[in-house]
């Protein structure tokens, strides 16, 4: 037997996405570079044979997937769940949790301008977010972050696979805002997070003053 | 500074389109190309306080965002009365205002970006996608039955003699809620399904105009969908996701506002 046709049957049996490190737990023989290389070959192999599926990578891992190319097929069978599409509120609020996790509650509605713990929760039963942590702040709230079922539901590969706001086209690049947040730029790393710090950058940047903003808006309500 | 024009037809705005207060203040902003780092902030306050005119009535709970906003624009446009001493250092009343609305206009630029991936991932299939179909349970049926039982059974039958009978039958009206009912029932098993599949043991044309009419209402009331690959092909009948909705709904009824975790 092929070290590609042994990965070739674990991922054929598998309807979740796996890492290579979760493949070559099929033998002991099996290291990760093994399956690495099995892989890449695998993958070939499907494109050149066109094949209706091919080896895809996403959510940190491997999956059979078939071609878009056949979704018109497919979507005509009786009693196939339909993907569930996302709302707009929803989408927002995966869009901020994304770039900014772990966050909490407060800082979200701050941003969106709307209150958030019913999308949070669907989300949550959805399993595209949960809580990473508590806040060491008062009350302890609790910070969502995303799953890997948020990357299995976009297609991502990882988190580095999000649009970065230097790809958006958005004026922010343009001019620095009002103020002088130049020299808070650096205090907000406490919340940020190492992905949120990669990927937000200029986002950031709009933002430096949130934290404390963002408890004197809620002053009102209490 | 203040010079926008006022133009009444950005007043006319359909709060409900909007996701909230940053989102219909940024609507204001960008339609009429002011530049948002120097917001006339008296004219976009006043243009604000028109569009949620008649909104508090009745919406309290979506209101009390709107409103909030609209005192933090009344704030804001006090502050820039006040004389500032030159050289102050104080910040610009309007820039936290300027970074929220950049923050949000980025996170719905994104959040459109998501959309598109999320649509583009819902094309691909994994295995076992297609669950199988739903077998009767084998207990269900009683399987011991002996021959002498069976023809006992069968002495009790009374064949009825081969008669001719005339009926008279009357026609009868096909209503529309009638076939709306057997659409929805369709749908509740099974996520779409053929026009056809819906008249068959109908013979008269009534019922396929009527089921084709309950149809397009069903549509129009944005239940469902139909979709045919060509001219002349299968119509099919695809139930439509609530699931927005539902979200939409949540987000607005949530009674935790305000309420720290």
């Amino acid at each position: 037997m092929n070290v590609y046709q042994i990965v070739e049957a674990v991922l054929f049996a598998s309807d979740a996405p796996l890492t290579a490190h979760e493949i070559a737990r099929a033998d002991e023989g099996l290291d990760e570079d093994q399956v690495e290389s099995a892989l890449v070959f695998l993958r070939a192999e499907y494109d050149d044979s066109s094949r209706s599926f091919e080896l895809v990578q996403v959510a940190e891992g491997y999956q059979i997937l078939t071609r878009p190319e056949f979704a018109s097929y497919l979507e005509r069978f009786d009693n196939v769940p339909r993907p569930a599409r996302l709302s707009g509120p929803a989408l927002e609020t995966l869009a901020i949790i994304a770039y900014r996790q772990p966050i909490g509650r407060l800082e979200i509605e701050y941003i969106r301008g709307v209150g958030a713990s019913g999308v949070i929760r669907t989300l949550q039963d959805r399993h595209l977010i949960d809580v990473v942590a508590r806040s060491e702040g008062l009350g302890r709230p609790l910070l969502y972050g995303t799953t890997r079922q948020f990357l299995e539901h976009f297609g991502f590969r990882s988190l580095e696979d999000l649009p970065r706001p230097e790809e958006l086209p958005i004026v922010l690049r343009e001019r620095t805002p009002l103020g002088p947040e130049d020299d808070l730029a650096e205090e907000d790393d406490a919340v940020g997070g190492e992905v949120a710090e990669k990927s937000t950058g200029q986002l950031k940047v709009a933002t430096e003053t949130l934290e404390q903003s963002s408890q004197e808006a809620e002053e009102p309500h209490r | 500074m203040e010079s926008v024009p006022e133009r009444e037809d950005f007043m006319v705005v359909e709060i409900e389109r909007f996701q909230g207060p940053l989102d219909l203040l940024l609507h204001l902003i960008r339609k009429q190309d002011v530049d948002i780092f120097d917001i006339p902030i008296s004219t976009i306050t006043d243009q604000f306080l028109k569009a949620i005119k008649g909104l508090a009535a009745n919406d309290i709970d979506g209101a009390g965002e709107f409103l909030e906003m609209a005192a933090g624009l009344i704030r804001i446009k006090a502050q820039m009365l006040l004389p500032r001493p030159v050289g102050d250092e104080e910040e610009d009343p309007r820039a936290e205002l300027v970074r929220r609305l950049l923050e949000y206009e980025l996170i719905r630029e994104v959040s459109g970006r998501l959309r598109v991936a999320q649509s583009q991932r819902a094309r691909r299939f994994r295995k076992a996608y297609i669950p199988p179909r739903i077998k009767r349970d084998i207990s269900e049926m009683t399987l011991e039955t002996t021959w002498d039982e069976v023809y006992a059974a069968a002495l009790h039958i009374r064949m009825p003699l081969p008669r001719r009978v005339d009926h008279q039958v009357s026609t009868r009206t096909v209503s529309m809620e009638e076939k709306a009912t057997l659409i929805l029932e369709a749908l509740k098993e099974n996520a779409s399904v053929q026009f056809s599949k819906l008249l068959s043991g109908f013979k008269e044309r009534s019922h396929g105009v009527m089921t084709f009419l309950a149809g397009l209402e069903l549509t129009r009331r944005r239940v469902l969908f139909l979709r045919q690959s060509s001219p002349f092909q299968e119509l099919w009948i695809y139930r439509r996701d609530e699931e927005e909705v539902d979200d939409e709904l949540v987000g607005k009824l949530d009674p935790e506002k305000g309420v720290e975790g």
